[in-house]
């Protein structure tokens, strides 16, 4: 039990103790303390948001540098495995004739060792998925692997046993034997329907994670940045009432330090800012100009892989030509993309593009009323969105390329057509020839022109660490000196009432 | 000096508005995207069997209908906040680039012209150009033998192009409002032949299998899409997520077999390859 008395007491002490209180802060010197702490709150607040923020700007950076490339890599499966259905294919046209173009063991070569890569970039993908990648659709990615893993296996055996047919069939070349066919055609059902398709999606969904990554991490440094701008404004106003206190307080026009802590908050919040701005926009350029550029021309060349499959089957399987001959079509129409209902017309369109190149045939942005909707696909982008240093002399030797492949494409349909088997064979095996095939030519120019914007993208993020490089230190040291120039600010005016 | 502190809080403020402006205008104006929808209009066609079919009480049902519902469930939009709505092949675009429909499925082929104006998710099939016939005429065995015969396709279709330009096969072309008025025409002999794409040929052979014969001897790929406002990359990936996860649960299986399963027609129950987002 509390007495009514002591109740009082208490109820009086509580009122002494805030009146107290109030009359500590009434004195100047409280006052300029409570000042000084919010300014050094403010300067507190400034350098965590900047920290913080900047870090994140620099992670942002890391993750894009590091999964940037594994991504692009993961193009690398597809067009391994097109690879290996393409040499087939060459090997059971080749029939006992094993000295046409690279020759069989040079070709069996090349598949083994399209295979053994295949199943590198396949342990690639795998670990890429058990790693820190996106969690959403793992099953969905886990499943593909392990599908493609299981397939790989089937296919090689059916691959090995027609080989074995056509050769135990003693097949002349350009005749694949019937059993042979057929078990090859199982392969490489397996392998358009089951194994390609996973392959060339598990590619995309790693370029989506990597967007998602990136797109996550600039959305929040935005926001940081929003942050450090209000911090920065809160230092300035902190500043500024601790100096008109003084002003006003203590009579004196001018305080040099606290002035020059403002001025000092201001550069470190606009140097701050500007840093993350334009390191964002270095991101930004190593994405798109860089790392989606390479992406999109590395499916080009996979896809154009998959095209020689096709240009094969059409001699190995003439039942199913007209087939074979639309999907390559179809295909080509994704690689590079111009109007044309047949191949005839597309090999013209193709040399058109090439010789005009730098310009382009057709609109340069779809018009409605244009029933020319201008060059499209993989290449027709990147052709028109060239702005890399040398891009343009990159891509014209790719451009130049593939029509090359277009014309031997022609010949060798039009010697098919005309009964010629045996040139149309020759035309197989100098496109297909390993060392300076028409395709190898392609693939290099291409090659050469995707390293250019994997160079763009690893610059864009060297810069864009290079912005914030300084800031490690400058950072620190700036809010140190804020801080050592407030307390400068203050000593003096403080020093008069010990 | 008051002022002049004034001026540099000012001009602070100021640098800060205006170097987080662009940044921050891409947080504030972040695109709405088909993946944090909560109810979803669907165009889809309404005068294809097996597809997309409406009937007299208003109900439109289908392959192409099951696949906008399963996409929707994945996406986390419940079938009773999906709106299905009728579309042609002339005003798909339209309707999606207007904002009339948030998504199209609707035997929408991929080409590399729709996509300057349409993104697009998936392919969810790969359809291939086909032959049908009256159930009699068994010696229609390919699109070869279609030579000097009457080839019927639906207006604004590109399908008997294909045939002559594509493959260099002289058919005598004929053409019908609809598809639905060459199957009419294929069962009264006024034309031999209707080529278009084997689903929705076998959606109609579904309707009729004693009158007619699905050639099966396809010669070209259709990519059938599921069409979004062109920017849409986040919805669009979300949309492929959805169409492998209805492959790998085998749902998609289930579905091909529902609607075309009755036809002689080799249906490909494995996951197509994407066309990519971007």
């Amino acid at each position: 039990m509390t007495s009514p008395d002591s109740d009082q007491a208490r109820r009086t002490g509580a009122r002494e103790r805030g009146a107290a209180a109030r009359r500590r802060l009434d004195t100047t010197p409280a006052r300029v303390w409570l000042l000084t702490t919010v300014c050094a709150v403010a300067i507190a607040g400034l350098f965590g948001s900047a920290a913080l923020t900047l870090g994140q700007a620099r992670d942002g950076l890391d993750v894009l540098g590091r999964d940037g490339p594994q991504a692009e890599a993961t193009t690398e499966l597809y067009l391994a495995l097109a690879d290996m259905d393409a040499r087939v294919a060459d090997m059971l046209l080749m029939g006992t004739a094993h000295d046409l173009g690279s020759g069989r063991e040079e070709v069996q070569k090349q598949y083994e060792a399209s295979r053994t890569q295949a199943g590198k970039a396949l342990l690639q993908v795998a670990s890429l998925i058990e790693g820190d990648y996106v969690e959403k659709c793992k099953d969905v990615e886990e499943c593909n692997v392990r599908a493609v893993l299981a397939g790989m296996g089937a296919y090689e055996e059916w691959a090995a046993e027609a080989l074995l047919l056509n050769d135990e069939a003693q097949a002349p070349p350009g005749r694949v034997d019937r059993e042979a066919l057929e078990t090859y055609l199982r392969a490489t059902r397996l392998m358009h329907t089951e194994l390609l398709p996973k392959a060339f999606n598990l590619g995309l969904d790693s370029s989506a994670s990597v967007r998602a990554n990136h797109e996550e991490r600039q959305e929040a440094v935005t926001i940081g940045l929003l942050w450090v701008g209000a911090a920065g404004a809160v230092t300035v106003a902190a500043l500024v009432g601790l100096q008109m206190y003084l002003r006003a307080r203590f009579r004196r026009r001018f305080n040099a330090s606290l002035t020059a802590a403002t001025a000092g908050a201001v550069l470190l919040t606009a140097g701050v800012v500007l840093a993350l701005v334009t390191s964002n926009g270095h991101q930004h350029d190593a994405k798109e100009e860089g790392l989606d550029a390479a992406m999109s021309l590395s499916r080009a060349g996979a896809i154009t892989t998959d095209m020689q499959v096709y240009e094969s089957r059409y001699l190995v399987d003439p039942a199913n030509a007209d087939n074979y001959q639309q999907v390559y079509l179809g295909w080509a129409q994704q690689v590079l993309s111009r109007p044309a209902n047949n191949l005839e017309a597309y090999y013209e369109a193709v040399d058109e593009v090439a010789a005009s190149y730098p310009d382009l045939p057709g609109p340069d942005r779809p018009d409605p009323d244009d029933p020319d909707p201008g060059t499209l696909g993989y290449l027709g982008r990147s052709a028109q969105e060239a702005l890399l240093p040398g891009q343009g002399d990159a891509l014209a030797e790719v451009l130049g390329s593939y029509n090359d492949l277009q014309g031997e494409d022609r010949a060798l349909r039009s010697a098919a057509g005309s009964g010629d088997l045996a040139g149309a064979l020759d035309i197989r095996m100098r496109v297909a020839h390993i060392e300076d095939g028409t395709f190898r030519t392609y693939e290099t120019a291409l090659d050469e022109l995707i390293g250019l914007h994997m160079d763009a993208f690893e610059e864009g993020i060297e810069r864009g660490d290079a912005v914030l490089a300084p800031w490690t230190w400058t950072l620190p040291v700036g809010t140190l000196l804020l801080l050592v120039l407030v307390v400068l600010g203050v000593r003096p005016r403080l020093a008069e009432y010990r | 000096m008051r002022s002049r502190h004034r001026r540099i809080t000012a001009a602070a403020l100021a640098a800060v508005a205006v170097l987080g402006l662009p940044a921050c205008s891409t947080v504030l104006g972040e695109q709405e995207s088909l993946a944090d929808a909560t109810s979803l209009t669907v165009g889809v066609k309404t005068d294809q069997p097996g597809l997309g079919l409406e009937d007299e009480n208003g109900d439109i049902t289908g392959f192409d209908v099951d696949v906008a519902l399963y996409i929707a469930d994945r996406l986390g939009v419940s079938a009773e906040d999906v709106e299905f709505t009728g579309v042609t092949s002339a005003n798909r675009e339209q309707k999606l680039i207007e904002g009339d429909v948030d998504m199209v499925v609707a035997t929408y082929s991929i080409t590399p012209a729709r996509k300057t104006q349409v993104t697009f998710g998936g392919p969810y099939y790969v359809a291939k150009q086909d032959v049908l016939v009256r159930a009699e005429d068994s010696g229609i065995r390919g699109v070869h033998d279609l030579e000097g015969l009457r080839v019927c396709q639906g207006e604004g279709s590109n399908s008997a192009a294909r045939i002559t330009e594509g493959l260099g096969i002289s058919v005598r072309k004929t053409e019908a409002p609809s598809y639905s008025a060459c199957i009419e025409d294929l069962r009264e002999g006024r034309v031999d032949a209707v080529s278009t794409d084997n689903l929705i040929l076998a959606g109609f052979l579904a309707e009729d299998p004693s009158s007619f014969h699905l050639v099966d001897e396809p010669f070209t790929d259709e990519k059938y899409g599921v069409g979004l406002p062109r920017g849409d990359i986040r919805g669009c990936e979300a949309v492929n997520d959805a169409i492998s996860r209805m492959y790998q649960s085998g749902r998609a299986g289930e579905l091909l077999d529902t609607w075309f399963g009755e036809a002689e027609l080799k249906l490909v129950k494995s996951v197509p390859q994407f066309e990519g987002c971007v």
